[in-house]
């Protein structure tokens, strides 16, 4: 192609997410991905249903 | 270091190692967030500022915890986000007995 | 045994300080005291354990960031040990506060 062999590859989060999460935690990588992502869909899910919103909204310290 | 394979077998070994204390202790953390679930708990915010709410859940960065019905100083809040990395950090949490 | 720049220690070092009871400053002047039970390697949060006399467990963290200092007091005998890492397994074996 045009870009020659110098173009980057094109990235896949998901992919990258799992390389470094094999440098990190090796052999149990796989057992950590998997509770972290149980614990962000359910972080994510109970926002979507609640809709929290910050507190404070001002900072205590200024 | 020096690339010999000596050293690169020490540097997997010691590689190895690494990853499994970051793994036990990782484990450990996640498990301790989630039996944190529909407990209350008690923020310590900066100036001595204590606030009691029903934790709910955290993002896995620790950067966000959902809560419920949080015990402000000026009223309750049904439903918010306690983040330990904006302006007025909490400096740590308490499961209430 | 003190230690500053809590958060570039590394898991390592943070293992070490795990079943050893511990003196923890935070933030400016919060001082708090318990059984390190774990550190968060991704947030350098402390997870310091107490066992009530009434049994039960109350638990604190102490966010990464806001750590300025940590010291040992003294290190879990074996049941002390136990007792604070199987708090928290999963279902059926937990042991909870009350």
């Amino acid at each position: 192609s045009w870009r020659g062999s110098a173009a980057p590859p094109s990235e896949r989060p998901g992919e990258r997410r799992g390389a470094e999460m094999k440098k990190l935690y090796g052999k149990d990588a796989a057992k950590i991905l998997a509770m972290e992502t149980a614990m962000q869909l359910n972080f994510d899910r109970n926002c979507d249903l609640k809709q929290p919103k910050y507190w404070p909204v001002i900072p205590l310290k200024l | 270091s020096i690339p010999t394979s000596a050293a690169s077998e020490a540097d997997a070994e010691e590689l190895q190692k690494e990853q499994h204390a970051r793994s036990v202790l990782r484990e450990t953390f996640l498990r301790c967030l989630l039996s944190m679930t529909n407990k209350k708990v008690q923020f310590h915010m900066h100036e001595k500022v204590k606030v009691e709410a029903t934790f709910g859940a955290s993002d896995i960065d620790v950067l966000n915890f959902q809560v419920s019905d949080l015990h402000t100083p000026i009223g309750v809040q049904k439903e918010a986000l306690i983040s330990p990395v904006r302006i007025a950090q909490p400096v740590g949490l308490q499961v209430q007995p | 045994m003190m230690h500053c720049g809590w958060s570039l220690l590394g898991p390592l070092q943070w293992i070490h300080y795990v079943n050893k009871q511990v003196k923890v400053k935070a933030g400016k002047d919060e001082e708090h005291r318990g059984w390190l039970l774990t550190v968060d390697p991704v947030s350098a949060s402390l997870v310091l354990v107490d066992f009530r006399e009434e049994g039960g467990v109350s638990v604190q963290v102490v966010m990464g960031h806001a750590v300025e200092e940590v010291e040992v007091l003294q290190e879990a005998d074996e049941e002390t040990a136990e007792r604070l890492q199987t708090s928290f397994l999963p279902p059926r074996t937990r042991m909870m506060d009350s």
